[in-house]
């Protein structure tokens, strides 16, 4: 478990960080409205401790949210073109009926193609993309420096670009897996689908999930706690609120899918027998932990492309969308229903009528809400101003092939027309108008935001042959997929009747794909040769990003961005420092100051006034500029080098032994190397002095009184309590299946584990005390009490080491002898995964409170004891479940 | 110090009612009743780790709330999933 | 704006608002309206979004520029307020009525009224493994890849999979039902005209998936009570194969696949019947590989016949 978000036990980077940050050269300066040079030199100063945009090592060390960004949205289109090339592999596999053995792909290369194309565009280029602009727009439409944690956002990047460049070498490991993104079981265990590949890809995705998450309790702490003065949640802007609403989502969904992905490498690499086919009732667990994760993800998916859509239909049309407040609302229900939809995936199993009727009536509910978004979206352009530049004609052709995937969504919320599209092309052209329609606008989201990142204009003929283009090729594709609905999918021996259909989609295949590379040849070139581009080259737009140059400074804003009195204002900042000092700024030498434009820009204001009007004192506004925040760490990076490794030699681990001979030494090797160069950078980065960015900056609902450190731990901890509250769920389902009263508890004797209660309650008061004794300055207190944790923690995993030896050798059993054995190793297992890296965060506190620390600041050993205690919380149900009861 | 003496109070409510919960299923009573109790007792005791040692009763409700709905959200998958199967 | 119910008694016919009979018959009504309300709603908004978009192009120089949006104020809505309310209430009501009335159906879809006299049902189990279908007949035998029912009589379908995830479907019947291992789902059929149908597995299960298929056969009521009589005895080859001469060349090759005499539990399948399913169900196919000899990476041939080891 490396996706511990604490950061580490490092200081605090936030609160105190503001204050703390006085250094000589700040104590100069006693006015408020100090000298813009100077500002302008701190800087400079900050410019140089980050290599230039121009240096290959600045791409490896930066945490600024601007850069991931790019990093983000470069990777995942070269993810897309993965996913698209084995879509055209398919597709030319489709183009007539194949008998077996025939075509261009074998029936497993074509099981393979259909697989890693559904993963690669949902999973690796679809979300991502978005994120991309979500780490690049969220802080400058929130009016915050960066991301609550940069060194976790870059974190986030490196785990997603690993776990990337794992699943694209599992091609190569005997062929990747082949059980289609949905993963259903038991095609998903090695029985079936043995290559390396498999698992490697698994793992793949379980890297992708611990990005995930990380990212998630990242802009989750930020979005709540780092807001500007007076933007409110209820005046976030749109993009903004599809984002928080999509992290909120993530965070419950991909635990839920962790689980999954845990259980299911537990079966492939220890052979454990959840999904097995003579297990209790393995096969639907998977579709049920997979679509409680799943559905939601339809909306991961959709939601940022609903919100760059939005934007665009404001700007373009230059009017405000119509019902705003109706329109958040409707999401929120949506992120909230998303949750109690997934069984409706699952219509022909063998759920019963009841629980069929339930999740019918809130899958229509959940359709509702969109049908408002869509009308609200359209009514927007009444009274407009309408101008069709490409950014618009994406997001409006976005949002007409969502109608139609809507639309014909509906179809599939009628069970009995349901039943009979299951597993046939209606479903696939219904999600992909639904999916590929969201991708459509955030392609226009990529044209709307390229003059901000870039600095300059795409260009605008380019753009429109790439829409004209993209628009055919999709619906060439797309609809006649509608016509030949009667293809089962995932068949490549269809029909014959069908192959003009086919023939015709192959077609827009090939068309689609190639608007993409009009897309690329523009944007690449434009970078170059394209118009310099203002702060706001579109007009009618209203959010942060557009009043500061393009690109924005490394730090973003000229000064304390506040929106007190109503539209917004830089507070202590001066117009000059509006200049970029970018290097990568082509535009820089030749915009004035730039401050008031035709579209009453926000003024920078140097106090009086706006201050007046500000919650923030001068002394704030001061020492927010004078914070020199940290922009660079490798560790990330490193961390990211030491999880592929580490993966990619666990991979070759199949049913508890390794592949034979030079290769599984290679495996061997490649683990323990990779298990080294993990901690090694984990530690690494827990040590690092990193000053993260400054803030609150004014809004911080509803976390005002709690810290972003603790904020982020919490929001770690539900992530948490939904994988374990999954891995109980799924025990729970199990036994029920196979008759809860006959199932008889694993372990024959309960005294071993009420002596590990004992001993786990124990710990938790000790780090009480550690605590305690920390807020009391006592330096031995804090040592005895860390120490004593450690004991009894060491205590509570021998005392288990030898009642599982007892179970193994005198017992006879194994994890894999049954479903009973297998739910009790695997979710104790978590478990005392868990204790282990608890123990070890207070091993390094042990270290650190040896020298001194903690005595003014105990925050860290709160951090940990909250971490610490929550794992205690688990053990006293996991007790009673499995020693018990 | 008060604090202090809090925090072993409820120390010791723990250490005795998760002795409690072994008595239960010992004590010969109906299985479904020994088994509403036990869990009953591990959610306090959760409950009381969380407020206490966890200090959510000191912090702002919305922290309470957080973890309410992510309690809720594997309830959800645990009861649905569990009440669709067809016997 | 025709009512609902006006709409759907034009469509269903004014005596029978909830559409009974056959699943295809079901299908096809439901499907009809669906797709006729959903092309004119479609055709509606779409119509509606391109007519506005078009109104109001820059170039045409619509309304007045006194209220737009400014750079850096707080993000508030624009007013119309009530017309979205009004068209979002249609939407819901369309949907909300459309659903319930397929509810209906699925009620009926999922428990139909036993007709006034007639028999009870035939269940057949049917099995899936990689990469064929077995049909278990109430009298113990079975048939590979080929499913042979009576016309206008119930057909309920016991449906499991001995290894992995698949889905039975008779697409122009409508019948539709997952495969699970260690899990029965049920799902019936009613043929309402003797011919030749093609079953198909509609969930990714392995190499083999593309040509997972298995012909069904509807034959007259007294043909299928011969065939089923002489079930387990050589002669039923012959009966199987002499209705099949109307039928191509290929059907009838699976025709042939003895009926392999299997207890209710086809766990009891033994590997040797199943590899002479394999090879015969091999001809059936329009070319000469076989399925699992085809993907000829990691076809998982072992695996199939050692499903307890897993």
């Amino acid at each position: 478990m490396t996706d511990d978000p604490t950061d580490g036990p490092t200081a605090p980077t936030d609160d105190g960080a503001a204050s703390s940050g006085e250094t000589d050269h700040d104590a100069e300066r006693a006015r408020a409205d100090g000298g813009a040079l100077e500002v302008a030199d701190g800087h400079a100063q900050d410019e140089h401790a980050m290599p230039p945009t121009s240096s290959l090592k600045r791409w490896f060390v930066t945490t600024n949210h601007k850069d991931v960004g790019l990093l983000y949205i470069a990777t995942s289109l070269s993810f897309l073109m993965l996913g698209g090339v084995l879509a055209l592999l398919m597709r030319a596999q489709l183009w007539v009926p194949r008998a077996p053995g025939t075509g261009p792909l074998s029936a497993m290369a074509y099981n393979q193609a259909v697989s890693v194309h559904g993963l690669v565009m949902v999973f690796w280029f679809l979300s991502p993309f978005a994120f991309g602009f979500a780490n690049y727009v969220v802080p400058l439409q929130m009016g915050a420096k960066d991301l609550a944690f940069p060194r976790l956002n870059a974190l986030s990047y490196w785990l997603y670009l690993s776990s990337g460049v794992l699943l694209f070498v599992s091609f190569f490991q005997g062929g990747t897996f082949a059980g289609g993104w949905t993963m259903y079981a038991p095609l998903n265990l090695p029985a079936f689908t043995p290559s390396v590949g498999g698992s490697a890809a698994v793992l793949a995705l379980m890297l992708f999930v611990a990005s995930v998450t990380v990212s998630s309790v990242n802009f989750l702490t930020t979005m709540h706690r780092m807001r500007a003065e007076g933007l409110t949640l209820r005046r976030l802007p749109l993009f903004s609120w599809t984002i928080l609403l999509t992290v909120w989502m993530m965070l419950f969904a991909f635990a839920a899918l962790l689980a999954a992905l845990l259980l299911l490498s537990a079966d492939r690499l220890l052979g454990t027998t959840y999904f097995a086919v003579n297990g209790a009732n393995g096969a639907l667990l998977w579709t049920h932990l997979f679509w409680f994760f799943g559905h939601p993800e339809v909306y991961i998916v959709f939601f940022p492309a609903l919100g760059v859509m939005a934007e665009v239909f404001q700007t373009f049309t230059g009017r405000r969308i119509v019902g705003r407040k109706w329109f958040i609302a409707a999401m929120v229900l949506v992120a909230l229903q998303s949750f109690i939809v997934w069984m409706h995936h699952m219509f022909l199993t063998s759920i019963n009528l009841e629980i069929k009727t339930l999740f019918m009536a809130t899958t229509i509910g959940i359709s509702l809400p969109f049908d408002l978004m869509v009308f609200s979206l359209i009514y927007t352009m009444v009274k407009g101003k309408i101008r069709f530049k490409t950014p618009f004609l994406f997001s409006f052709g976005g949002l007409l092939l969502f109608i139609l995937g809507g639309i014909t969504g509906v179809f599939l919320g009628a069970v009995v027309l349901d039943y009979e599209f299951r597993g046939t092309y209606w479903v696939v052209a219904h999600f992909h108008y639904v999916m590929v329609g969201g991708v459509t606008a955030l392609i226009g989201g990529l044209y709307y935001w390229y003059p901000k990142m870039v600095g300059r204009m795409y260009d605008e003929f380019l753009g429109k042959v790439h829409f004209a283009l993209y628009f055919v090729g999709f619906n060439l594709l797309y609809f006649p997929m509608f016509v030949a609905w009667e293809t089962p999918r995932r068949v490549f021996d269809y029909d014959p009747g069908m192959t003009a259909w086919h023939q015709m989609a192959t077609v827009g295949a090939v068309v689609l794909g190639a608007s993409f590379l009009v897309m690329i040849y523009n944007l690449v070139t434009s970078a170059y040769r394209g118009e310099v581009a203002d702060e706001d080259p579109w007009n009618y737009v209203t959010t942060a990003e557009w009043a500061v140059s393009s690109p924005p400074p490394l730090e973003n804003f000229p000064g304390l961005p506040s929106y007190a009195r109503g539209t917004l204002e830089f507070l202590g900042g001066s117009s000059s420092a509006l200049k970029t000092v970018d290097d990568d700024a082509p535009a820089a030498a030749d915009r004035g100051t730039g401050a008031a434009t035709d579209g009453g820009a926000p003024a920078t204001l140097d106090g009086s006034e706006a201050l007046a009007a500000s919650a923030h004192t001068a002394e704030e506004v001061q020492a927010g500029e004078d914070h020199h925040a940290s922009h660079a760490s490798v560790w990330p990076f490193l961390v990211g080098v030491g999880a592929l490794l580490l993966l990619l030699g666990l991979s070759g681990f199949t049913n508890a032994t390794w592949s034979e001979g030079a290769m599984g030494t290679a495996h061997q090797a490649s683990t323990g190397v990779g298990a080294v160069v993990t901690f090694g950078a984990l530690v690494g980065m827990a040590r690092e002095q990193f000053v993260g960015p400054s803030g609150p900056y004014g809004e911080s609902w509803p976390f005002e009184k709690v810290s972003n450190m603790k904020t982020g731990m919490w929001i770690f901890l539900v992530s948490d309590v939904v994988l374990f509250g999954a891995f109980i769920g799924a025990y729970v389902f199990l036994r029920f299946s196979s008759g809860w009263i006959a199932w008889e508890p694993i372990p024959d004797n309960v005294v071993p584990g009420l002596i590990n209660t004992y001993l786990l309650l124990t710990s938790s008061f000790t780090v009480i005390l550690a605590l305690e004794a920390a807020e009391r300055e006592s330096r031995g207190g804090v040592v005895a009490s860390l120490v004593a944790t450690v004991v009894l923690g060491l205590g509570f995993l021998g005392n288990k080491a030898i009642e599982w030896e007892h179970l193994f050798t005198d017992k006879g059993i194994w994890i894999d002898s049954g479903i009973r054995e297998s739910t009790f190793f695997v979710t104790t297992g978590l478990h005392a995964a868990h204790v282990v890296v608890g123990l070890l965060i207070t091993l390094y506190l042990i270290l650190r409170a040896w020298n001194g620390a903690y005595l003014d600041d105990a925050a860290p050993v709160e951090h940990f004891g909250l971490y610490w205690h929550f794992v205690d919380i688990v053990w006293l149900f996991l007790f009673p479940l499995f020693y018990i009861l | 110090m008060t604090r202090l003496k809090l925090y072993t109070a409820i120390y010791v409510v723990l250490f005795v009612s998760a002795t409690v919960q072994v008595l239960v299923e010992q004590a010969g009573i109906a299985y479904e009743t020994a088994l509403a109790v036990i869990l009953a007792l591990s959610f306090v005791k959760a409950v009381i780790v969380a407020g206490y040692y966890q200090h959510l009763r000191w912090e702002p409700r919305s922290l309470t709330y957080l973890m309410g709905i992510g309690l809720l959200a594997v309830l959800a998958l645990t009861v649905a999933a569990t009440y669709s199967i067809t016997p | 704006m025709v009512t609902l119910d006006t709409f759907v008694g034009a469509v269903v016919g004014p005596a029978q608002l909830v559409p009974e009979g056959s699943r295809a018959v079901v299908f096809r009504r439901i499907y009809e309206v669906f797709l006729v309300l959903g092309t004119a709603v479609g055709v509606i908004v779409i119509a509606y979004m391109l007519w506005k978009a078009w109104k109001y192009r820059a170039s045409a120089d619509h309304g007045d520029d006194a209220d737009r949006p400014q750079l850096g104020e707080l993000p508030s809505g624009g007013g119309g307020g009530r017309k979205l309310f009004l068209s979002f209430s249609l939407s819901a009501i369309v949907v909300v009525s459309l659903i319930s009335w397929t509810y209906l159906t699925l009620l009926y879809v999922e428990n139909p009224e036993p007709v006034q006299d007639e028999e009870e049902p035939l269940t057949v189990r049917v099995v899936g493994h990689s990469f064929f279908w077995e049909f278990v007949y109430p009298n113990g035998e079975s048939v590979n890849d080929q499913l042979v029912v009576p016309e206008d009589r119930h057909v309920r379908l016991v449906v499991t999979s001995e290894d992995v995830f698949h889905n039975f479907g008779i697409p122009e019947l409508r019948a539709k039902s997952d495969a699970i291992p260690g899990q029965e789902t049920n799902t019936w059929l009613l043929a309402e005209e003797t011919g030749t149908y093609q079953a198909n597995c509609y969930e990714l299960c392995g190499p083999g998936h593309s040509h997972m298929t298995a012909t069904v056969q509807v034959v007259s009521q007294s043909e299928f009570q011969s065939w089923y009589q002489g079930m387990g005895n050589e002669s039923a080859n012959d009966t199987a194969a002499a209705m099949d001469e109307n039928v191509t060349a290929n059907d009838t090759a699976s025709a042939l696949a003895t009926p392999t005499p299997t207890g209710p539990s086809p766990a009891l399948t033994t590997p040797a019947a199943s590899s002479a399913t394999t090879a015969a169900s091999t001809q059936a196919l329009p070319a000469p590989p076989t399925p699992t000899a085809a993907p000829a990476r990691h076809a998982p041939t072992a695996t199939r016949h050692h499903p307890e080891v897993i």
